[in-house]
């Protein structure tokens, strides 16, 4: 199969760059995911991107004194792309990674891991959309 | 008098005899004011205005909730009195009470002779029901949705387990009321067996307490849970206190409150407590057990461009021989981060200001007693311009801080530092798409970041362990606080590759490394970050339609020897869920590891079949050789019962714990009290 | 206390037959009358309406009314009930009213409809068939 450049001519990136609007933040998580979708996607208006995001925590490597030593943050985020006149659905998708931090005995240290790890799910979540977007723009015409 | 509405009747045929009666045959149906009634033939006696009416006969009640089924029956016109022979009563097409005699009257009071109610199916080839209840009479108040057994006798597959004089049990309809709740029974070698009867009070419509005491041999406990729901907000506290000679403090209680409530100017507020007598109390008693107890008041605010919190925090640690006053326990935390896009560069522009206090109880001076007040900011611009198929993204940013120190010589009391960072990251993601619809993208990343760090360096209360996966390959920063900054000139090189098939598999390969021109020593062995050239990162991402999903972060060298490698599968189909992780952390003095860590944890779930479903779950630490936790559920529901049983061994101990065994046996009855959580099953007789 | 039954008190069928209409033709040989426009028929206190009406007389030659047939939208009341229908048939003999294409039957608040109905005036009971409808009760 021939590759061809994503930001090249006739490439999704025209499609997708500059042209979505992402829905509004409602949590600290979201705010990051809105922020990293417009830093790689840019803003616009001919499309909405709307996102459910669930997320739940799981303790791990719970050692012999039952401290909790690892804790991953799992998201798992369904989005839906309508085209903003028609509010015609053109593309819906679900993507789901998980961050993990350490815990210590500072909490000050571990809140700051927790809020850490929390971007970082922002980040990787919002990277698989844009992958997402780019293998299926070409099918919203 | 009182103008009753007319009642509707049609039939095949309608005889009318004398000037009083008339019989009606065939299909005949009564409506009135909504309640139906359908029989095979009805006498309607005009002098008396009632009718008679030979069934096999259905009357439904106007919500349709209560349906009455019966051979007989003399009704008044408005279907709102009468009495039914050899009647069955449905109630929400759940509950089943049948009678010899059902006498109904004012259509809201419904009274049952020689009754029998149960809520499981009866078919011929099984005719007893799993469990019934017989009564010598049964009154059912559908305005108050109650039902009032006499002599009540509840039966097991037909053998009689216990008798009541009076009960009050809700109808299946009923959502909200004071009660009783399903009652559990778990035994444990710490607290021994114990029978937790909840008891649900309602306090008006936004309101409620359920009491849930233990009542049992070796230990005495009362749970208490507490919730309202106010105009713009809500609250919800729960707890416990234990009698108990475990320990040498005889009362032990915990209470866990938290409350959130909506501002003007879309601010929110939210407060927590978390309280509880001794460290031990919450594993013991199987409550849920933080690590660490959290207290705070927080104000917030998130919109498209801004976010905006103040918080004051305190904490305590549960951990074993850990001393709280040598801990930061009290911190007061307020930021803002605004993201903006000027006119003339362009890009875009996120400017954070933030200021913290990190307090120690102790006065000790050094690590112990050190108190903190720091303020920083940082500006980020990031800019990006495709030419032809690459995309270039420029960023600069700039991180300063000034620290205030106390109690700690080490540090000057007041310190400022300042970190500029550049950076350029070239992208070229390529694409094919099949005629199939699978498309593949293949994206090389490739950066260039130099900072570098003017002051001295603060006290790190918030940057010890660093993390590296595919979400900071590619950060300017990759310290978690702002107490430590990444500096020195390094290049950060990805590649990705994804295969995505809608519907289909889905796969999504990363791959990353990190070279630095030279080695400024910040980061431990087990961050993977460390030396000139870091481990190599491999992420994973493996999904089938939304059956399968596996996801594996690894680091290693190139001698393929692992730092890290963390992988999370969850697979479900019709019968089965399973839930696994296992992660492997290579020893690491610089992370307090001295030695390594590898653990895998399973939780899987198997619908077998007539209704049983088994599940086994187990935590197990490769380097001990041994489970930490294991426990094994078995469950069994159908359109009437719900039960679990679950027997789970912890294994951990510590000063305060020991290794503990404890079983649960949880048993609800269907068709009383409505909301089943979707854990009822329809069944109707085969054959 | 709700009446159901045509009229409630036995029909007395000797009282004399008054029937007035705009037209009216007589036919020698079958021995029919026919009262064509606005045909009303009164006899004591019963009294039907109808488009058309043919009067059968009996064979015996002695002017006896044996049946008599209206069609044309028919309405029959009788004290405060009534009964309308597409067509009617009256049997002299044995006092049979039939009336058919959806009929409805209304006494005081209760009406009956259905297919057809057949009433013994004499009796005053009588069926109503063919997916019939009542509305019953509803006093004042």
């Amino acid at each position: 199969c021939n590759f061809q450049p994503v930001y090249g001519p006739g490439g999704s990136g025209e499609i997708i760059r500059n042209q979505i609007r992402v829905a509004d933040p409602a949590s600290r998580l979201e705010f990051e995911l809105v922020a990293r979708l417009e830093d790689r996607l840019g803003t616009g208006s001919n499309y909405m991107l709307d996102y459910v995001i669930d997320r739940t925590t799981r303790n791990l490597a719970i050692d012999e004194d039952a401290v909790i030593n690892r804790i991953n943050l799992v998201g798992t985020l369904t989005f839906t792309v309508r085209e903003a006149g028609t509010g015609r659905t053109v593309q819906t998708g679900e993507v789901s990674t998980f961050t993990s931090y350490a815990t210590t005995e500072s909490p000050v240290a571990t809140e700051s891991a927790r809020r850490d790890a929390e971007d970082r799910l922002a980040i990787a979540l919002a990277d698989q959309v844009v992958t997402r977007l780019i293998a299926g723009a070409a099918s919203w015409s | 008098a009182q103008t009753t509405a007319p009642a509707t009747l049609i039939a095949d045929n309608i005889r009318f005899n004398g000037s009083t009666s008339v019989t009606a045959r065939g299909a005949v149906e009564v409506f009135f004011e909504g309640s139906r009634l359908r029989a095979e033939s009805i006498t309607y006696d005009g002098s008396t205005d009632n009718l008679r009416v030979q069934g096999p006969l259905t009357l439904v009640d106007e919500s349709g909730n209560a349906v009455f089924v019966a051979d007989f029956a003399e009704l008044s016109a408005d279907l709102q009195n009468g009495v039914l022979q050899s009647a069955r009563l449905v109630l929400d097409r759940q509950l089943q009470i049948a009678a010899t005699e059902i006498v109904h009257t004012d259509g809201r009071y419904t009274q049952l002779y020689q009754a029998v109610a149960s809520s499981c199916e009866v078919c011929f080839d099984h005719p007893t029901p799993l469990w019934e209840i017989r009564a010598r009479r049964i009154i059912h108040d559908a305005e108050e949705q109650q039902l009032y057994f006499e002599n009540a006798q509840f039966r097991v597959l037909g053998v009689p387990v216990f008798f009541l004089p009076r009960m009050r049990m809700p109808d299946p309809t009923l959502e909200r009321a004071t009660g009783f709740l399903a009652p559990s029974v778990s035994a444990d070698d710490l607290t021994g067996t114990q029978l937790l009867v909840p008891y649900f009070i309602e306090l008006g419509d936004h309101a409620d307490i359920t009491v849930t005491p233990w009542i049992g041999v070796g230990t005495q406990t009362v749970e208490l849970r507490y919730r309202q729901a106010i105009r713009n907000g809500e609250l919800e506290a729960e707890g416990a206190v234990s009698w108990d000679d475990l320990t040498n403090n005889a009362t032990r209680a915990y209470l866990f409150a938290d409350a959130s409530f909506e501002l003007p100017r879309a601010f929110t507020l939210d407060l927590q407590l978390q309280a509880v007598s001794d460290r031990g109390y919450l594993t013991t008693y199987g409550f849920n057990d933080p690590d660490t107890l959290e207290s705070y008041a927080r104000v917030s605010r998130v919109r498209r461009d801004e976010y905006v919190e103040a918080s004051g925090t305190l904490y305590e640690s549960l951990r074993d021989g850990v001393d709280n006053d040598t801990l930061p326990t009290r911190v007061a935390h307020a930021e803002i981060t605004r993201r903006i896009t000027p006119d003339l560069i362009g890009g875009t522009l996120t400017a954070t200001l933030e200021g913290t206090g990190f307090y120690r109880y102790s006065t000790i001076d050094g690590d112990d007693g050190r108190d903190v007040f720091r303020v920083t900011g940082a500006l980020d611009w990031r800019r990006s311009q495709t030419f032809g198929g690459l995309m270039a993204t420029f960023e600069g940013a700039l991180h300063g801080g000034v620290y205030n120190t106390q109690q700690d010589a080490t540090f000057g009391s007041t310190v400022y530092r300042l970190t500029p960072y550049s950076a350029v990251e070239l992208r070229y993601p390529m694409q094919a798409t099949t005629a199939t619809g699978v498309s593949h993208l293949i994206e090389p990343i490739a950066q260039l970041v130099w900072s570098n760090t003017f002051g001295d360096a603060p006290p790190n209360e918030d940057s010890f362990i660093v993390e590296f996966d595919e979400a900071n390959l590619f950060s300017l920063d990759r310290l978690p606080g702002s107490d430590r900054r990444e500096t020195g000139t390094r290049a950060n090189i990805g590649l990705s590759y994804s295969r995505i098939a809608p519907g289909g598999w889905t796969v999504g390969v990363g791959a990353g490394v990190v070279l630095r021109r030279e080695d400024e020593g910040q980061f431990t062995e087990g961050s993977g970050l460390n030396g000139l050239q870091s481990d190599f990162l491999m992420a994973t991402h493996l999904s089938f339609s939304d059956q399968l999903s596996v996801a594996n972060r690894s680091l290693f060298d190139s001698a393929l020897n692992f730092t890290s490698s963390e992988l999370s599968l969850a697979w479900s189909g019709d019968r089965h869920e399973v839930i696994s992780t296992y992660t492997f952390l290579e020893a690491d003095l610089g992370e307090l590891r001295a030695d390594p860590l590898a653990e895998l944890a399973f939780d899987g779930e198997y619908a077998l079949n007539s209704g049983w479903d088994a599940g086994l779950n187990f935590r197990y630490d490769f380097m001990d050789n041994e489970a930490t936790r294991a426990g094994v559920t078995l469950g069994y529901r159908n359109e009437c019962l719900d039960m679990e049983f679950s027997v789970s061994r912890r294994y951990t101990t510590s000063s305060t714990l020991e290794p503990a065994t404890s079983f649960g046996l949880t048993v609800s009855l269907a068709g009383f009290g409505a909301g089943r959580e979707g854990r009822s099953v329809s069944r109707s007789c085969r054959g | 206390q709700v009446d159901i039954g045509f009229g409630g008190v036995a029909f007395d069928d000797r009282q004399p037959v008054e029937v007035t209409a705009d037209g009216l033709t007589l036919d020698q040989t079958t021995g029919e009358a026919i009262f064509t426009g606005n045909v009303i028929v009164v006899q004591g206190d019963l009294r039907m309406a109808a488009g058309a009406v043919r009067i059968v007389y009996g064979t015996q030659g002695n002017q006896d009314v044996s049946e008599v047939i209206a069609t044309g939208g028919v309405l029959v009341t009788r004290g405060a009930d009534a009964a309308e229908g597409g067509s009617a048939r009256y049997d002299v003999a044995s006092a049979l009213l039939t009336l058919s294409g959806n009929v409805l039957v209304t006494q005081g608040p209760t009406a009956i409809s259905g297919d057809s109905m057949v009433v013994n005036m004499r009796a005053g009971n009588g069926s109503v068939d063919g997916r019939v409808r009542t509305v019953l009760g509803g006093t004042d």
